[in-house]
């Protein structure tokens, strides 16, 4: 899924974001990245997105070099990865279910596979009963899963969330956390990136620790995936969307 | 590219300029005096030009006689002018007929203080010449007879116009050009506006892999919308004061009315040049602002 070796990137500033980095990544795995800030975290999502391009080394990500990939390529490669941010970007003046659908109006899906993907979408998240709200009238968990929906509703093979927990209070990050690992348990890789330990500790899985730019530590337990009554819900409708 | 997504983003374009409907309806305002100004300065070249050739056509050359030369010193002058050889015509013009072309300008009680002695016109003479090549020539043999005050023809009149077509065109241009590069401006900046407005979905839609062509769309959409608004409120704008306007000349010189093109024969031309040069405007500036958003801050999706 992942491959980057010794790669290195230094902004125009002379920041070295990234030093001399190797790091595999397996099909369907679920990875934490921790570090304190400014460690090159966002660094290495950058360039995992190619929002970033690497100084050196090799960038391999679901088959692409993102080295040598072309510019008017890289939407292409966008589109087998899904994107969970902090502060969940929704669109305010948008329906939640105009935001999930956004994601997929934008690439080009006729209304008919949308009307049908967008309820299951929300239906997997618990939201199937508020597609007509707007996201301020919904907490910030309940934000944070429309979010989340809109990142797999192009049933991406990556998923990538920065910081997803970190604009919500400590009970709902459980539960989004869950609902990140029950994405994984379909398939799909899932890399969190995250300041907060106790729920890297509560999850287990693969956690690498990055400082100065290098990967610091690496090590992996088994996840644990904590089967609550809301994460049993959460089951793949008939057509799979992960 | 899928084709399906084509009406989203169209109606998005739309969308935007409601949204966003105070500084889209001041691009639309500034654009349109531009346009307006444009169509206004090539209106009056037009019209220029169809006057001089109106002229070109019309070559009557009017002898004016001294006051005091009588009618039968008029007359016999009318005869040496007709042994001219390179004069086709010649039409005698009594100084009663001469006020009475001015009554209507001059309103009856001028008109009546004027008649008898107290005219100022002499007679005249209207004549044609054979071959205008010769014209100097012929008006240097006409000066030198007896009685004649003045010989005056719309050569002068042509060139006065011909230089008023020169002065209009290369102002116009100047203007069209330094409101070109306002307008220009004030479009892309509406674009700007309006795109890092939504920064949030373009983020999300260059995340999810939306290709740069697809992002542009609405706001390609918003900005010729409003190009191709000014361009079709100028036109219409034009073509309902150009009759007016025309008449208005027409009063205070009479042969505007026949040389000048007629409201049929311009307002089409006029309404397809103005609303593509609209359309052309909103699409430049669009352009110049989206490929630069997108090339610049539009690029990050994670941000900082």
């Amino acid at each position: 899924m992942i491959h980057l070796e010794n790669v290195s990137k230094v902004y125009p500033n002379g920041t070295q974001a990234v030093k001399d980095l190797s790091l595999d990544i397996a099909d369907g795995e679920f990875v934490f990245i921790v570090g304190p800030s400014g460690a090159g975290k966002s660094t290495l999502l950058k360039l995992l997105i190619r929002e970033e391009q690497a100084d050196s080394g090799t960038v391999l990500v679901n088959g692409h070099n993102l080295v040598t990939m072309p510019r008017r390529r890289v939407p292409y490669l966008r589109r087998t990865m899904g994107i969970v941010f902090q502060d969940f970007r929704l669109i305010d003046k948008m329906t939640v279910y105009d935001n999930v659908a956004f994601a997929m109006r934008v690439i080009g899906y006729s209304e008919k596979t949308i009307q049908r993907r967008v309820p299951m979408a929300l239906r997997m998240v618990g939201l199937a009963d508020k597609g007509k709200r707007k996201p301020h009238e919904l907490s910030g968990g309940e934000q944070q899963r429309v979010s989340l929906a809109r990142a797999i509703i192009n049933k991406p093979s990556l998923l990538i969330a920065d910081e997803p927990t970190g604009n919500i209070d400590p009970e709902r990050s459980l539960e989004v956390m869950k609902m990140l690992c029950g994405i994984c348990q379909k398939g799909t890789t899932v890399i969190v990136v995250t300041h907060e330990h106790e729920l890297v500790k509560q999850f287990g899985g693969r956690v690498i620790g990055i400082e100065g730019g290098q990967i610091t530590s690496d090590t992996t337990e088994p996840l644990r995936y904590p089967i609550t009554k809301k994460a049993a819900s959460f089951t793949e409708p008939k057509e799979g969307l992960v | 590219m899928k084709l399906s997504g084509i009406p989203y983003l169209l109606k998005e374009g739309f969308r935007n300029i409601w949204a966003n409907r105070m500084m889209s309806l001041a691009s639309v305002v500034v654009l349109l005096s531009c346009l307006l100004i444009t169509g206004t300065a090539a209106l009056v070249s037009v019209n220029v030009q169809a006057l001089i050739a109106g002229i070109g056509d019309d070559n009557e050359i009017t002898v004016y006689l001294r006051p005091d030369c009588n009618d039968t010193d008029s007359l016999a002058l009318g005869a040496k002018l007709s042994a001219i050889p390179n004069i086709e015509t010649c039409r005698f013009r009594s100084r009663k007929e001469v006020l009475a072309s001015y009554q209507k300008t001059l309103g009856d009680n001028i008109y009546a203080a004027m008649e008898g002695e107290g005219n100022p016109f002499g007679n005249e003479y209207k004549i044609r010449l054979q071959d205008l090549s010769q014209y100097e020539t012929t008006v240097t043999q006409i000066k030198t007879l007896e009685g004649v005050d003045k010989v005056s023809d719309r050569s002068d009149i042509a060139e006065k116009l011909t230089r008023l077509d020169q002065f209009v065109t290369t102002a116009g241009l100047w203007v069209v050009l330094i409101l070109g590069v306002v307008t220009l401006f004030i479009i892309a900046n509406t674009i700007k506006m309006t795109m890092y407005a939504r920064r949030f979905e373009i983020s999300i839609m260059k995340s999810v892999g939306a290709t740069n062509a697809f992002v542009r769309i609405p706001f390609m959409v918003e900005a010729m919308v409003i190009g191709l608004l000014a361009g079709l409120l100028s036109s219409v704008v034009l073509i309902i004061l150009y009759e007016p306007i025309r008449q208005a000349a027409s009063n205070v010189i009479g042969m505007i009315r026949t040389a000048t093109l007629p409201l049929y024969e311009v307002w089409l031309p006029v309404l397809l040049s103005l609303s593509g040069i609209g359309l052309l405007i909103g699409l430049l500036g669009g352009a110049v602002s989206v490929t630069r958003y997108l090339n610049k801050e539009g690029g990050a999706i994670l941000g900082t």
